[in-house]
């Protein structure tokens, strides 16, 4: 779960980090009062979760009422990577002297968090690796043993900060490194940490994302509203049944997949034989009857999807299972789709039995890229052309 | 000989008495493994098809010898589970729950690495030996005995091509599926390492996908090393989009890094063979 930048701030606050005075808001009027209460000039920063938002024009100053409401509608007005910015945070404008790099997150090499820091801040972590990678310093974490202050004085000694500023961003760094670890963060970062003219260190920026596996013990990010995450429908619908799925744009071929592995070779190999896929979708580890009919369900409901491929193991799954929840379907909606499935594994005799006795072409023992193969050839038996229209 | 696991193998299932538990213990019986125990907190007296539960692994460890643990407790319950297990001094933990958060895979890894234990997982179906033994949940069946060894990020396509080389003919020494999560147990690497002596194995199979970096970490350590066998590789997700996560948490191709393109071309600058389709891989093993 990745938060907005207000959102991780609150966060950041109740962890001792200080940041700028703001308030995150909705509506023109409320954008006028939060001025006033912060007092001009301020930011007015759209909070969307891709990066990039400055160089888009998603960031404005305002020096006054009139210049805030135009900045306000024009970010309104304006969609970042196809994201429709609907919060805004005015924030007092910091009077930057210097401006830092922070960030903490995984690193696939060691499989353990990497702390960064540099003096290079305000532009993106990569960009910084590319242009100074000197200027970019690293330290991996102990997740046994989350580091002391001394170790942070030592780290951010290296970007030649001094005296009071020193010790103000250790002590950032410290708390960031505590949320990082309490938060159950994948990844925490502030960019830039600024250090204003007066000397005072703070979090000008905030970029949290939230391991969705630990959402049940973080409670701090349990009420953030979430409704607009998901823009399509359909993967929505099955986010909520509990399904992975993933549209794929205009193909006209559904997939259903036991397994991520699996679920990816099929739709590369539907690929390479010619067929376009509608979408990927992962079944997951506890397919019931009920899970599997839900699944098909989405699935044909996907707009163009002409041809279904079910590919599934029975693993930690059951066959019969799976295959009566196929059934089930099949009975409910007499789809007119073209369907093939690829099923084994335990319960497969059951699984097989069953969606004989409903006519669904079963294929036993071949491989991945023959059962692909045979839809397609039944689509084209059915009239359906690679482009997904019916002749 | 093949790796990990041999018919001699002791095995437990902590969380036994949980549906999938109870399911897979019965399948686990049918393939003749060795299991000695089950661990389940307040149901130590009860037994699951013949298999007596205890309610800490220390229990179970006053009567058996253990060699390996299965953990199928739910995500919440696997950090303590896998610290039980390391505590009771029990080598090989096998992780089968899928969503265990990555700060508990974090602290599971480096507590595995300090005390010298095995973790395989999580995420994983498992670990099997054909014909000798399984601490996972595969279907026994679709495996068969011989000689090639395969490394897997997914169960199912673990499944998909053991079977498919079984219905050729072809067996296998023993398939380690290492999980679909970003921190592992296990690597592709530390497996490749167990394969370079074992007498069983004659070629090894790599199966990875999209996201992580473990692959181009198996290509270093080959062109590092050397290495006796053949391998085959094969990178599932070459036509998945940027950005999107595809149903495993570690399957994600984020800002340019973890792609296929990338894996493919370490892979082959190792002399791995890299095949693009399943029905390659079949041919090239053969």
């Amino acid at each position: 779960m990745k938060l907005y930048e207000y959102e991780g701030k609150q966060i950041f606050n109740q962890a001792g980090i200080p940041i700028p005075r703001g308030t995150a808001v909705y509506t023109l009027q409320d954008a006028s009062k939060a001025a006033q209460e912060t007092g001009y000039p301020v930011v007015v920063k759209s909070q969307v979760m891709r990066g990039g938002r400055g160089k888009a024009g998603g960031i404005k100053f305002a020096t006054d009422e009139q210049e805030l409401l135009q900045s306000v509608k024009e970010l309104q007005s304006l969609e970042l990577s196809g994201e429709r910015v609907e919060i805004i945070l005015i924030e007092e404008k910091l009077d930057i002297a210097r401006e830092f790099y922070m960030g903490i997150t995984l690193d696939p090499r060691k499989s353990l968090p990497l702390l960064m820091v540099s003096a290079q801040g305000g532009m993106d972590i990569e960009q910084v690796a590319r242009e100074y990678p000197h200027q970019l310093f690293k330290m991996h974490l102990d997740p046994l043993a989350p580091p002391r202050l001394n170790n942070m004085l030592d780290l951010l000694l290296k970007t030649g900060l001094q005296g009071s500023q020193l010790v103000q961003a250790a002590k950032v760094l410290y708390n960031l490194v505590r949320c990082y670890f309490k938060y159950d963060a994948i990844t925490a970062e502030i960019n830039p940490l600024v250090i204003d003219a007066s000397g005072n260190v703070v979090a000008a920026d905030s970029k949290l994302e939230i391991d969705d596996s630990a959402l049940y013990r973080v409670k701090a990010v349990q009420d953030f509203n979430r409704k607009s995450e998901i823009s399509d429908p359909i993967e929505a619908e099955a986010k909520s049944l509990g399904i992975s799925y993933v549209g794929l744009g205009k193909g006209n071929i559904g997939l259903i997949a036991g397994g991520a592995g699996l679920g990816m070779a099929s739709m590369d190999m539907i690929w390479a034989h010619g067929g376009s896929p509608a979408n990927f979708l992962d079944l997951g580890g506890d397919a019931t009857m009920e899970k599997t009919a839900n699944a098909l369900r989405v699935v044909l409901k996907t707009p163009g999807v002409e041809g279904v491929f079910i590919n599934l193991f029975g693993g930690i799954n059951n066959c019969e299972q799976m295959a009566k929840g196929i059934s089930l379907v099949i009975d409910e909606l007499q789809p007119t789709q073209t369907i093939v499935v690829k099923m084994r594994g335990h319960s497969q005799d059951e699984g097989w039995a069953i969606l004989e006795s409903i006519n669904v072409p079963t294929v036993k023992f071949g491989t991945t890229e023959e059962a692909v193969i045979l839809l397609l050839e039944q689509m084209i038996n059915k009239g359906v052309t690679d482009d997904g229209y019916t002749n | 000989m093949a790796i990990l696991i041999n018919e001699d193998i002791r095995v437990i299932i902590q969380g036994i008495t949980g549906k999938q538990g109870t399911y897979h213990a019965l399948r686990m019986k049918e393939y003749n493994v060795n299991v000695v125990g089950g661990v389940s907190p307040g149901k130590g007296g009860q037994t699951v098809h013949g298999v007596k539960v205890y309610d800490t692994v220390a229990a179970v460890k006053k009567e058996h010898q253990v060699d390996a643990s299965m953990i199928m407790v739910p995500p919440a319950g696997v950090l303590g589970a896998v610290v039980e297990a390391i505590e009771n001094n029990i080598s090989l933990i096998v992780i089968i729950t899928e969503f265990v958060p990555v700060h508990d895979c974090l602290v599971i890894r480096s507590m595995a690495r300090k005390a010298g234990v095995r973790v395989i997982g999580p995420n994983t179906i498992g670990v099997i030996s054909p014909g000798k033994s399984k601490v996972g949940i595969m279907p026994g069946y679709i495996y068969s005995e011989g000689g090639v060894g395969i490394i897997s990020r997914s169960g199912t396509l673990t499944h998909e091509i053991s079977s498919n080389l079984t219905y050729k003919g072809i067996g296998q020494s023993t398939c380690v599926c290492i999980g679909g999560d970003p921190v592992k147990g296990t690597d592709f690497l530390d497996v490749l390492e167990l394969f370079r002596d074992d007498d069983q194995t004659e070629t090894v199979v790599m199966i990875g996908e999209i996201g992580g970096a473990g692959e181009e970490l198996a290509a270093r350590y080959v062109i590092e090393n050397g290495y006796p066998k053949k391998i085959v590789a094969f990178i599932a997700g070459q036509t998945a989009p940027a950005g999107k996560k595809m149903g495993h948490a570690g399957a994600i191709v984020s800002e340019g890094f973890g792609t296929a393109e990338s894996k493919i071309k370490s892979l082959g600058e190792a002399g791995i063979t890299v095949v693009r389709t399943l029905d390659e891989l079949l041919e090239a093993v053969r």
